[in-house]
């Protein structure tokens, strides 16, 4: 069986790591799947999906690493007039830190139940706030 | 305060729900792989960027399109949701034989606090003698007049209406209408300087982002297009923040803004002093 289900987000900064992993333990025990994966997954392009420890200093450590490797202010090929849009992208660090962090992630469901390592927590990872987005919870299994 | 004096709220989603019309608006801007969202996102883009008030704008296309880029009606229905931070002006197409009614309108019931042209979209040179009863109005009402200038994204338009030179005739003839050539007038960024410096009722405004970053887009012009002094000696009371969102986020423009030297004083005007006074509605 394969369940998905969109959770929304309304991020409040340009760089902001929502946690949200009792969203994903809740759709998981709703889907009604007993053993098997969860995938989290979002809909964006210049967002990810990090499991991580939940530590402030390590949020402020993962933010600072990321800027470090892609800066804010840089000559990026994407910042141009794009007709495509009407509007010029303005966005390439948001898309760089999104192929760093990754799409996705996956993690266990056994009993019902999301099985996480002690020291894991699931964050939707924002790099071109503010935005409204969208994160699908596909739950496989049986 | 911060005061963006150029957002066109096209997918502001209380006035989002036709699709037909968002569609119209689309077309009409060339503003494509853009949606609606709801006015939570701008409040909240608002609050993380320190900007305090936006000033809204609506484009009357009724002869040329057959509809509006948003109507009078819905910036008065924006404002009254959020009065602390929207500030909404009207439109007209001065095609329209019944534009001075529509225009009186909207100032005079609908309460909206000036106007918004865009002489390339709608087609006319700002100096036609068509235009005089709406000019005649704005300085009945004493309500500023925000003018499109220099280049026209927008499909079906032509630049030459746009031209900075266009609107001399017009400031000299009404010296007590407060206009804005926005954009800087871009790529004709000298003569909108000289126009600036040399009349007192006219404006420019920062919605311009057409080449690169925020940061080498601001330096071209603030550094290099115009001299490093020009503004800060010359015109330190004529150029407003504005963004043209959303084609331009306003929180990028004001990072570029941010990113060019200026005394602190200087840039209080620049971000929200001199659209006071624009507006008229300085202390």
């Amino acid at each position: 069986m394969v369940k998905t289900t969109t959770i929304e987000l309304l991020s409040k900064k340009e760089f902001e790591l929502i946690k949200i992993t009792g969203d994903v333990r809740r759709l998981v025990e709703e889907s009604g799947i007993q053993n098997g994966v969860v995938y989290v997954i979002t809909a964006h392009t210049t967002t990810g999906i990090i499991v991580n420890e939940s530590l402030s200093c390590l949020e402020i450590d993962i933010e600072e690493m990321l800027e470090r490797m892609v800066p804010t202010v840089y000559p990026y090929a994407h910042s141009h007039f794009l007709p495509s849009y009407g509007a010029t992208g303005g966005n390439a660090p948001g898309h760089l830190k999104s192929l760093l962090a990754g799409n996705h992630a996956v993690l266990p469901v056994m009993d019902g139940k999301l099985y996480c390592g002690r020291a894991q927590d699931i964050y939707f990872a924002e790099f071109d706030g503010v935005q409204s987005r969208k994160v699908f919870i596909t739950v496989m299994g049986e | 305060m911060v005061i963006d004096v150029h957002v066109h709220p096209g997918f502001y989603g209380t006035i989002s729900k036709d699709p037909g019309e968002v569609e119209l608006r689309k077309k009409a801007a060339g503003w494509d792989l853009m949606s609606p969202h709801p006015e939570k996102v701008t409040f909240t883009q608002m609050d993380a960027f320190g900007v305090d008030k936006l000033v809204l704008l609506p484009l009357d296309l009724t002869t040329t399109m057959g509809g509006w880029v948003c109507t009078n009606e819905e910036i008065k229905t924006l404002v009254d949701l959020a009065p602390e931070r929207f500030i909404g002006f009207a439109s007209v197409d001065p095609r329209r034989k019944d534009a001075p009614e529509v225009l009186e309108h909207a100032f005079k019931n609908l309460g909206l606090c000036g106007l918004k042209l865009n002489p390339c979209k709608q087609a006319f040179f700002p100096a036609d003698p068509m235009m005089d009863p709406i000019y005649k109005l704005c300085q009945k009402y004493n309500k500023p007049i925000m003018f499109h200038a220099g280049m026209s994204w927008e499909p079906n338009c032509l630049m030459k209406y746009g031209h900075p030179l266009n609107f001399e005739e017009v400031a000299q003839r009404y010296p007590e209408v407060r206009m804005c050539m926005a954009h800087f007038g871009w790529p004709w960024a000298v003569e909108t300087a000289a126009l600036i410096l040399k009349y007192p009722n006219l404006y420019t405004d920062t919605a311009a982002l057409y080449m690169d970053s925020p940061e080498a887009f601001m330096d071209q012009i603030f550094n290099r297009t115009w001299g490093p002094l020009w503004f800060e000696h010359n015109f330190a009371d004529k150029v407003m923040f504005g963004s043209n969102n959303p084609r331009f986020r306003s929180a990028r423009i004001k990072r570029g803004l941010d990113s060019i030297e200026m005394r602190e004083e200087t840039r209080e005007k620049l971000l929200g002093g001199n659209a006071l006074r624009f507006l008229g509605m300085e202390g």
